[in-house]
């Protein structure tokens, strides 16, 4: 038998050993995973990571406090605001945009609200009707 | 007398120009390629126009690419835990393109990346608000009055409540994929995520939004030899172009994942997972109740046999919860990802996708 053939043959066979390791592996923990324990496990961590996050969350709030900089809660406000401002500006931009049209003076956008291509396309099986 | 060796006579030429050499020499270059992220694959290319915007949310027009479409146009409706540029990875492999190129009129729901201050941001918001509002400005500028729905994921579940709870809803057609409606079928999502261990309000009211991190390692540990089988597959093809260019791509997306809001998280825990309330008919989004035996525009549901992340056991019920005369069930081998944008997709999907709809779409 050729080299090349028999290259080819433990290629094959490293991956199919490779495809069914991964699918033992992925049952094996799986098994684990899906047990009472591992959710108690889980749910144990994620208590602590929520926790955890909101000490710091607290102690930095109170540090930056101190030191007269504003918290990652007035910067959020900040940005609440900012969206309002953004979204009345958007309004304003439309009913703008739509005074334009309508006298006739094409806006910036215009392009993609005037992009018309013709709607009478058909499936490739049903002919097009005559006109 | 000394003799002059040209390259061609060097006598490493003859051991570079072996096949197993360049192989090797071509393995390690891609092999530093993908280590160092150099050439980083582009996605979401193809060509596109916001349409509408509010908050972090999009709308896009993608410009259409033939003189004439069809009449009802499309609207890709994505999910709320990945981007949205897996239905457009790259040219020549985004489903965005092939419609185009299909002669639709395609348009998408980017619901973008969640930032600190839309914690606050349910159901309510997507389903009552958001989706009517994007539908209204297709509507406007096709001036047409119907629109077809295609929603990924999370996006096909939002698409259904919409259509469940508006079902005056302009849309004539649903195609759904890798949609989750059995939440008892969430296997192990399920399990970890069971009210007698999971302190929700706790981890939503600390977090605000769920931060990406956190949903990445939940579905990595789905299946937790996935990823270095992954790189084994990698390392045996480095020689291959083609398979480096689509695992990178494939690597890109399921890496870069973005928060979940919080409260619409709550929602999905609470009345999804927990109650199941889909499937029994009690959902009830922001006093208005989910009813899907409502709807009744024709519907194409996709789903594949081996999905992790919506598992098969809970999206096949999907078409049973409609009340469309017209469904079709379309079962595939792949996963959740190769259904819409892997071999599966372009090969068999992507084309019976755009017959169904070219069909009801005149």
């Amino acid at each position: 038998m050729p080299d090349n053939d028999n290259r080819a043959d433990v290629g094959q066979l490293w991956r199919s050993w490779l495809t069914e390791t991964e699918r033992q592996w992925n049952t094996f923990f799986n098994d684990i995973m899906g047990t009472d324990s591992f959710g108690r496990f889980v749910g144990g961590y994620i208590e602590t990571y929520s926790q955890f996050q909101r000490l710091i969350s607290q102690n930095m709030q109170r540090s930056l406090s101190t030191f007269n900089l504003p918290t990652r809660s007035d910067i959020v406000d900040l940005s609440e605001r900012l969206s309002t401002v953004e979204e009345r500006l958007a309004s304003i931009e439309s009913a703008l945009k739509t005074l334009a049209e309508a006298v006739g003076h094409p806006t910036q956008t215009a392009s993609v609200t005037q992009l018309r291509p013709r709607r009478t396309r058909r499936p490739r099986s049903q002919p097009a009707q005559a006109q | 007398m000394a003799t002059v060796r040209t390259p061609e006579t060097s006598p490493f030429a003859e051991v570079f120009e072996t096949e197993v050499v360049r192989r090797n020499l071509d393995r390690v270059r891609r092999g530093m390629d993908v280590i160092l992220d150099r050439e980083s694959p582009v996605v979401g290319a193809t060509p596109k126009d916001i349409l509408y915007a509010k908050g972090t949310q999009r709308l896009y027009r993608y410009r259409p690419v033939t003189d004439e479409v069809y009449r009802i146009p499309v609207v890709l409706v994505m999910s709320l835990i990945s981007k949205p540029y897996i239905l457009d990875l790259s040219p020549g492999q985004s489903l965005v393109e092939y419609l185009l190129r299909e002669g639709f009129d395609v348009f998408m729901v980017d619901w973008g990346v969640p930032r600190p201050e839309d914690s606050h941001l349910g159901l309510e918001y997507y389903v009552l608000d958001a989706l009517p509002r994007n539908v209204e400005e297709v509507q406007k500028v096709t001036g047409e009055r119907e629109i077809n729905i295609l929603g990924y994921c999370m996006g096909g579940l939002l698409g259904l409540m919409y259509n469940g709870i508006f079902h005056d809803a302009p849309v004539a057609n649903m195609v759904c994929a890798a949609t989750p409606v059995d939440f008892d079928g969430m296997g192990l999502f399920r399990r970890w995520s069971d009210r007698r261990w999971f302190d929700l309000d706790r981890l939503v009211d600390s977090l605000g939004n769920i931060p990406p991190d956190l949903i990445f390692r939940s579905f990595e540990m789905l299946r937790p030899a996935q990823r270095w089988a992954e790189y084994a597959r990698l390392l045996d093809n480095l020689h291959n172009d083609l398979y480096v260019k689509h695992w990178r791509l494939f690597n890109k997306w399921v890496y870069d994942q973005i928060p979940f809001p919080g409260q619409a998280y709550r929602q999905l825990i609470k009345e999804l997972m927990w109650e199941n309330k889909l499937m029994k008919g009690q959902l009830n989004i922001g006093g208005r109740m989910v009813d899907t035996k409502g709807i009744t525009c024709p519907l194409l549901h996709i789903m594949a046999e081996y999905d992790h992340i919506a598992p098969f056991a809970s999206t096949q019920p999907l078409s049973t919860l409609v009340g469309s005369e017209e469904k079709e069930d379309m079962i595939l081998k792949g996963g959740h990802v190769s259904l819409i944008a892997g071999r599966n997709a372009w090969s068999r999907v992507w084309p019976q996708l755009s017959q169904w709809l070219g069909e009801r779409s005149v």
